[in-house]
Formats: structure tokens, C-alpha cells, sequence
């Protein structure tokens, strides 16, 4: 196997074969561990940047193994693939490190760090994915992989939350699967080909093209979190922070919003879809859900129920863009995949640092918390900031691409959207930032932990900060070399090309 | 004094500030909000028309300096090294580290505002400078100050709204987000009306032009001598500057938009003078003078939108205008502050001071009891069914847990649904076919 070949294969493996050890590694072995996660996660992110420059410069990296008759495992590393691996790549090192700290005398470490590699190599085996069945098997892995995670603190609330998330998953992987299981029928291919496969059918399978359409989004709508196929996720807040940031910013959503836009730009095309006039309505339900997201996070006085039904809303930002149909939209919504990712990572960090330093879980019980955890709340601000889309933060770039886009495309009633959202995250996001920097604390916190002269941990600490800065860094640096917006232009400048 | 140096100088002038403005950077620092001005105080005795583009920030911007920015830049720098002397010497009080920490991120903003070159970055050094500027009021302020601020933040959101919907249609007509690039390219854009009523709200409400003047009164009121200095030279003179840089002015002829601009001007005269002869309470007049002052502002700015050629002849004495401003408020809140120290001058009533309610909300209010008093108590069922729903949607309401319990029904019929939207759209394909 040559080396262009076997890349992608070595980078699924430098985070399944750790993950693998990690299972049979007896709890007292903390080094051992430890070493092997950083040691996996800093491996896949040098091999990603070796990968990165490689597709930059026109190589094709390819790792092609029999499945079943006709069918292949692919595994591809193109310019979008390569999107959503570096995101998940830079996220799983700092979120690796954040879940040290996190679990640091928390029984079953090993079953979690093993699951916890099983869920990146899962994401990256979606991001590589070269054809609709090997995303089939890497999502449905993914979700195998992520249960066990939410479950993993054995209460009856994270019981019950793992068998929402089971029955939504599964209910939406058979929807999947009839989708993809009838596209084969149709077209005996399910090759990922850039501006689709399905334009050259004849008329007459159109609707049946409408039907699997329908299908494969909502199969996918459900880890997207679209309304009202988003259930699962403020449940499974009750999941520990490193997993909810797995979930919400990594993984699953990612992995739904992802397999949205490949269907969307992959196997139908663009144009395409847009002829069959399935994009006006998938518009539709994204902007349904961008609202309704907002609403409900605005009554929210759970912490992490806020930020989950923030991050419904946001992640249908990626749907919305891609449905709009037009390149400039089409740029903030790959663009959001990376900056959502960061800046919703951020806010959940420091939600885990609230909770597990001083006991904080409300809203209501954040009053005066900025002196007490002025760093961590720091973080916090930016990633708030970032998701009302206030310039220069990550968030505003987005949403410029995105409001430029609707413009572009005659899609006006776009932009009252945006407003509208970016009003309703600034009436969730603002008292909660005055609550913790404006009022007066309370005389005592509900469970608080002493570490020394620091405000927490220092590996709890330094997880957000490092994505915090990212956030400033990925909106004020934005035309920078390499930067995702420029990466997003060069995929839209492909998937758009004459 | 060679360009690169004075590049350098560009980037560090608003660079400094927000460096500063982390506890750790300045601790060894004394007087760390005039060491943060040095840069800035520097740069004014540098020639005009001296510019550093920076093409990997944002969607590439740049820093310069032209006479209005070197103008404005002297208004800032004197201002704030006054705010800042006065902050650092309030006797038996020390300085909140809070409070230092938003001083300097508001100037940070303040001065990137006054020294960018393109609309976004000044967007984005505008943001900063009005959230930074509100955590100034409320970091350590009375219950007062809060309430103002809380007005001057819904504000904010609306103005920088506005303002993103301005900047988006400028882009849609132009790449190059330049002043002068924007500035041409919408004096002949077919959505040139759209921008200007965009940026005129947006800018309205942040330079407290009347009607959207009423946090400035209140936030006079309650504020501390130090940031009272502040107010007509940061919000309300960036805002102020943000309307002739955005603006076609000169370039562009809408009379209707221009006369209009003149009669809420004098309006906002007219206001400012009766309303400030009406107010006792001597710190709240230079609130009033700055509302007349943007009036005046305003009908400057109305006669250049329908009378371009007189914009070209006399439109750089607005920067002028503007400068002296902050200038003369400073002045007279100076004057103001010394007065009511030495003269003990007479406070306004406990019922004009009282802040226990937004203007809305007492407007709200005496409407209801106008209405009582007059016999025709306002559809009680619909006043109360208002309040009711009010209430409701303030504990977080009945709606909301209606759709809790549709989520939890989702939830639990879940595969049900799935396999019945399986079997339906299965029927409806062999239907149709």
C-alpha cells in the first residue's frame, strides 16, 4: 500500500488503535493512559497537517478496501473531508486533555477514554468517507460509540437521556439506510462525486429522488438536531462536560450537519437539488429550527440546557447556508462547521468548569461567578460573544457570509432570520454574562472545590482558554493563510466551478 | 519619523489599551490607562495620510491616520487622560480592577474606531468600544446606572443590527469595504436609501440623536464624574464619526431623507432646550446640550444629503464640530462638577431622580391610569389578559411547557413515527407511480 494510500487509513488508526489498548488498560494505570490519548490525538493531528498540505497541493490520498460485492470501504481525503477532520482533529487533542482533568478520580476511565477514541475514529471515518456507504458504517459506528459516553455516569437522568439518544439515532439510521439501500437500486453507485451523481436519471425518478431526499435529510436531521427531530440533545446534557462537548461541537451534530451537506453538494448536487425544489423547504425547516432553538434557550435556566438548545439553533445555521443555494452562503456554512465548533466547545469547557468547581448547574446560581473564575468566565464571554456573531469573533464571519449569501441569492427573508436570531442569542447569551460579571456573589457556592491559588485545574483551565483564543483568532485572522474561510472558499470554488 | 515606524505606531495605539486592559500585563505598571494613551499621543504629532494594511485580519483592513482621525485622535487622547486622572484620584476609594479593565478595552475600541480604514474593522472597533463602554458604566455602578445601561444595551443591539444589515448591503455592492470605495459605490447603488436609513438608525441611537436620545439623560444622572467626561467624546463622537465615514455625503442627493434629517434636527433643538430648561438638576444639562449639539449635527448632515455641493464646500467643518464637541462637554462637565462642589447646588426631587422604572414602562403605566381616571378603563380584558400572558412568559410559562411535553411526547413515540413516516412516504411513491 503506498503512502498516498494509506494515509487516511493511518489516520482513522492513530486514534482507534489507542482507543483499542486503552480498553484493557487497568484503571490504576493513569501514565500509561494518559500518554497514549495525547499521544494518539497530537499523532492524527500532525498526520491531518501533512494531509491538509498534501490536498492543498492536488494529491490524492485514497485508501480503497472490499466490502461487500460492488461496494467498497473508501476513504478520501478532499477538501471538505479535510474541513471537518482538522475540526475534529485540533478538538479531540483539547478536549483529550480537558477529559483528563475532568475525570481525574472518576471510576471507569478507561472504558471512557476507550469509547472517547472510538467516537473521534467514528468522526474522522465520517469526515473521510468517499462513498454513501462507508458514511452509512461510520455514522451508525459513531453512534454505537457515543452512547456508552452519555451513559457513563450511571445515573437514572444519564440512563434515560442514552435511551432517547438510542431511539432517536436508531430510528434515524433506518432512515438512512432505506435512503441509501433505494439509491443504490436507483443509480448501482453511491460514489461521492463533486456536484453529484444524479442529474444524469431520467425524469421519471425524480420523485423517487424527492422521497430518498426526504429520507436521507431526515436521517441525518436527527443528530443535525433539526426540528422536531432534536429531543435527544438538551437531554443528553445531563452527559459529563467533555461529552457534551463531544456531542455539541466534535461529533454527533457535526457528523449530522456534515452528511447533510454531502448529500446535499455529493449525491444530488447543488444545482441539482435545487431543481427537484427540495432546498426552498430544507431552508425552511432550518430556519424553523434557527428560531425555535433561540426561543427555547431563552427560558432556559439549566446551563447546559441553554447551551444545547443554543447549539439546535446554531447548527441549522450550516443547513440553512447550504440550502440557500449560492456559493457566498455556501462558504458560511462551512465556515460555521469549524467556528460553531470552537466557539460552542468554549462555552461547554467553561459550563464544566462551573460545575465542577463550585457546583454551579443554573444560570440563576451565577451571580458574581466572574471574580471568583474571572479566566474561565473570560472564555465564556468570547464564546458568547462569538455566537450572538459580534465582530471579530469567529461567529461574525459567519454570519456575514451567510446574510452576503441570502443577498446574493434573492433569499432576502434570510437576513430577518439572522436578525432575528442573533436578537434572541443576545437576550440568552447577555444576562448571563451580567449575572456573572455585574452582580454580587453569593456568600457561598453550592460545591465548591479549593485548587490552591487558581481559579481550577489547570488542565480544566486551559482547554477553554486555548479555544477561546481560537475563536478571536479564527475571526480576526479570517483571510489568513489557511484559514477556514479560505479553505471554505477554495471547497465552494470547486463544488461552484463553471 | 519613517513609515514603518509610524505602521507600528497605527497597529500599537489601539493594540496597547487591550493588552493592558489583563490584570497580569499591567500590574507592574503604574498608571497603566495613561501608559496605554502614549502611542496614541505620539501619533498625533505624525503627518496625516499615512496608512498600514493588514490583508489577513478580517477580509483585509487596515489602520491610518488622515486629518479628522489625527483631530479626533487629540480630542480622545485629552479626554481620556483626563477620565483617567480622575479615576486613578478619587480620594478613599481604590480603583476597581474591573473598572480599569473596561476603560481600557473601551479606548482600545475608541481609538481602532478613529484610526480604521474600512468599514468593518470600524464596525468591529465600535462593537468592542460599546460593550466595553457599558461594562464601564455598570462595573461599580448604583442600581441607577444599571437601568441606564440596560437601556444604552438594547440600544447597542439594535444599532450594531442596523449597522450589519448597512454593512451587508455595501458588500453586496462593493469588495472593497474602503470608505471612499463604499462611499462611491452606494452614491450609485439602487439600495443607496436602504444603507442610509440603516446607518443613520444605527448610528442614531449610539450618538443618542433625538428620539433615540433617552439613555444619555439618565446615564448623566447616575454616572461618575470621570465617565460623565466620556460620554459626549466616546459613544456619541465615534457614532457621529461613523455617519460622515459611512456616509455618501457629498456624493449622493436625497432631499426627502435631508429634510427630513433637518426637521428631526430641529425637533431635537427645540427638545434639548425646553426639556433642559425644565431640568433642576445640574449635572443632567450637559446631556441636553449634547442632545442639541447632535441636533445641530443632524441638520448639518440633512443639508448635505440634499445639497451634495454645499457638502463638498463646507462638509469638513463638521469634524470640526464634532471634535469641539468632546472638547467643550468636557469643559462644561468640568465646570458643572466644580460648581455643584463649591456651590452646593440644588439636586433635582427624589421624583425626577427616580430610576425605579424605564420610560416605557412609566409611559405604560400612566397611559393605564389616564385611562382610569377618564372612565374608559382601557379594555380591562385585553389589559389584563396582557399582563397575565406578561407574568406567564416571565416564569418561564405556560407555552414552554407545552412544548416540553410535545418533546416528550416526540420522544416517546418516536420509533412509532418513524416507522408510520416510513410506510406513508413508501405509499406515497407506489401512489404516485
Amino acid at each position: 500500500m503506498s503512502w498516498d494510500a494509506g494515509l487516511p487509513l493511518l489516520v482513522l488508526a492513530s486514534s482507534l488503535l489507542p482507543g483499542l489498548v486503552i480498553f484493557f488498560l487497568p484503571e490504576e494505570r493513569v501514565a500509561t493512559r494518559t500518554t497514549l490519548n495525547l499521544a494518539g490525538a497530537t499523532l492524527k493531528l500532525l498526520l491531518v497537517g501533512v494531509m491538509i498540505w498534501g490536498v492543498f497541493h492536488g494529491h490524492h490520498y485514497e485508501t480503497r478496501l472490499p466490502l461487500l460485492p460492488g461496494l467498497d470501504l473508501v476513504l478520501r481525503a478532499d477538501p471538505l473531508s479535510m474541513l471537518f477532520v482538522v475540526l475534529s482533529s485540533v478538538l479531540w487533542l483539547v478536549t483529550t486533555v480537558y477529559a483528563i482533568g475532568y475525570l481525574e478520580d472518576s471510576p471507569n476511565r478507561s472504558r471512557f477514554f476507550g469509547f472517547f477514541s472510538l467516537c473521534v475514529t467514528a468522526t474522522v471515518g465520517v469526515a473521510l468517507a468517499g462513498n454513501l456507504i462507508s458514511f452509512l458504517l461510520f455514522y451508525e459506528l459513531l453512534t454505537l460509540a457515543t452512547y456508552p459516553l452519555i451513559v457513563h455516569r450511571g445515573t437514572d437522568a444519564a440512563r434515560k437521556a442514552g435511551r432517547t439518544y438510542l431511539t432517536y439515532t436508531v430510528a434515524g439510521g433506518v432512515l438512512l439506510l432505506v435512503g441509501t439501500v433505494w439509491l443504490y437500486v436507483l443509480t448501482g453507485t453511491l460514489e461521492f462525486t463533486a456536484r453529484g451523481f444524479l442529474s444524469a436519471l431520467d425524469e421519471s425518478h425524480h420523485w423517487a429522488l424527492v422521497v430518498i431526499f426526504v429520507l436521507l435529510i431526515a436521517g441525518l436531521g436527527v443528530k443535525t438536531a433539526l426540528v422536531p427531530l432534536h429531543g435527544w440533545l438538551p437531554q443528553a446534557m445531563v452527559a459529563a462536560a467533555p461529552v457534551s462537548a463531544l456531542l455539541h461541537a466534535v461529533a454527533v451534530v457535526k457528523a449530522g450537519a456534515f452528511g447533510i451537506v454531502r448529500v446535499v453538494y455529493d449525491v444530488y448536487g447543488i444545482q441539482f437539488a435545487a431543481s427537484l425544489g427540495v432546498t426552498l423547504p430544507l431552508a425552511i425547516v432550518a430556519a424553523v429550527t434557527i428560531i425555535y432553538g433561540s426561543m427555547r434557550a431563552l427560558f432556559q435556566d439549566d446551563l447546559k440546557r441553554r447551551l444545547a438548545f443554543s447549539t439546535v439553533s446554531q447548527i441549522a445555521y450550516i443547513v440553512l447556508g447550504i440550502a440557500i443555494v449560492g456559493p457566498i452562503a455556501a462558504i458560511g456554512a462551512l465556515v460555521h462547521l469549524m467556528h460553531q465548533g470552537v466557539m460552542k466547545i468554549t462555552l461547554f469547557f467553561c459550563a464544566g468548569n462551573l460545575a465542577e468547581t463550585l457546583g454551579i448547574h443554573k444560570v440563576s446560581e451565577m451571580n458574581g461567578v466572574g471574580r471568583r473564575m474571572p479566566w474561565t468566565m473570560a472564555a465564556f464571554t468570547i464564546g458568547a460573544f462569538g455566537m450572538i456573531g459580534v465582530p471579530p469573533l469567529a461567529g461574525f464571519i459567519s454570519k456575514w457570509y451567510l446574510g452576503l449569501g441570502a443577498l446574493d441569492a434573492g433569499q432576502d427573508w434570510v437576513i430577518f432570520i439572522l436578525a432575528g436570531s442573533s436578537l434572541l442569542n443576545a437576550a440568552y447569551f447577555l444576562p448571563v454574562l451580567y449575572a456573572a460579571w455585574f452582580r454580587a456573589p453569593a456568600d457561598t457556592w453550592p460545591a465548591e472545590r479549593i485548587f490552591g491559588r487558581r481559579e481550577t485545574a489547570w488542565a480544566l483551565l486551559a482547554p477553554p482558554l486555548v479555544t477561546a483564543l481560537l475563536t478571536l483568532v479564527l475571526g480576526l485572522l479570517a483571510s489568513a493563510p489557511f484559514s477556514p474561510l479560505l479553505w471554505a472558499r477554495f471547497i465552494t470554488a470547486l463544488e461552484y466551478a463553471p | 519619523m519613517n513609515t514603518t515606524l509610524i505602521a507600528f505606531l497605527l497597529i500599537l495605539t489601539p493594540l496597547l489599551p487591550l493588552l493592558l486592559a489583563f490584570p497580569a500585563l499591567r500590574s507592574r505598571i503604574f498608571w497603566p490607562c495613561h501608559v496605554a494613551l502614549l502611542p496614541a499621543l505620539i501619533l498625533v504629532t505624525v503627518p496625516a495620510g499615512v496608512s498600514v494594511e493588514l490583508p489577513w485580519l478580517l477580509f483585509g483592513s487596515g489602520l491610518g491616520i488622515d486629518g479628522a482621525a489625527r483631530l479626533f485622535l487629540a480630542m480622545s487622547v485629552l479626554l481620556w487622560a483626563a477620565a483617567a486622572t480622575l479615576l486613578h484620584t478619587v480620594k478613599g476609594k481604590t480603583v476597581d480592577d474591573r473598572l480599569t479593565t473596561f476603560f481600557l478595552l473601551t479606548l482600545g475600541g475608541n481609538l481602532g474606531a478613529i484610526l480604521a480604514t474600512d468599514l468593518v474593522f470600524f464596525f468591529a472597533f465600535l462593537a468592542l468600544m460599546g460593550y466595553a463602554f457599558y461594562g464601564l458604566l455598570v462595573a461599580g455602578g448604583g442600581e441607577g446606572t444599571r437601568r441606564a445601561a440596560r437601556v444604552y444595551l438594547v440600544l447597542l443591539i439594535l444599532s450594531d443590527l442596523a449597522l450589519f444589515e448597512a454593512l451587508l448591503i455595501a458588500a453586496a455592492m462593493t469588495e472593497d469595504m474602503g470608505f471612499e470605495a463604499v462611499r462611491q459605490a452606494m452614491a450609485e447603488s439602487p439600495l443607496s436609501g436602504l444603507y442610509l436609513l440603516m446607518v443613520l438608525a444605527g448610528f442614531a441611537a449610539r450618538a443618542a440623536i433625538w428620539p433615540l436620545h433617552f439613555w444619555l439623560p439618565r446615564v448623566f444622572r447616575s454616572t461618575r464624574p470621570a465617565l460623565a467626561l466620556l460620554l459626549a467624546g466616546v459613544p456619541v463622537a465615534v457614532a457621529l464619526l461613523g455617519i460622515v465615514r459611512w456616509l455618501p455625503l457629498g456624493e449622493i442627493t436625497t432631499p426627502v431623507l435631508g429634510l427630513s434629517l433637518q426637521a428631526l434636527g430641529i425637533a431635537a433643538i427645540l427638545y434639548a432646550f425646553f426639556a433642559g430648561l425644565k431640568r433642576i438638576q445640574l449635572k443632567v444639562l450637559p446631556a441636553y446640550a449634547v442632545i442639541l449639539a447632535t441636533g445641530l449635527f443632524a441638520i448639518a448632515v440633512g443639508m448635505g444629503l440634499a445639497d451634495p455641493a454645499a457638502w463638498k464646500r463646507y462638509g469638513n467643518l463638521v469634524y470640526f464640530f464634532i471634535a469641539y464637541l468632546g472638547f467643550g462637554m468636557a469643559v462644561l462637565i468640568a465646570i458643572i462638577g466644580w460648581l455643584q462642589a463649591k456651590v452646593h447646588y440644588p439636586v433635582t426631587s427624589e421624583k425626577q431622580a427616580d430610576d425605579s422604572c424605564l420610560w416605557f414602562e412609566r409611559w405604560f403605566e400612566a397611559l393605564l391610569r389616564w385611562a382610569t381616571q377618564l372612565g374608559v378603563d382601557t379594555l380591562p380584558r385585553l389589559r389584563a389578559a396582557c399582563l397575565t400572558k406578561a407574568a406567564l412568559l416571565r416564569h418561564t410559562c405556560g407555552w414552554q411547557k407545552i412544548l416540553d411535553a410535545s418533546e416528550r411526547a416526540l420522544q416517546r413515540w418516536c420509533f412509532a413515527i418513524t416507522l408510520f413516516l416510513l410506510l406513508a412516504m413508501v405509499f406515497i411513491f407506489l401512489a404516485a407511480r
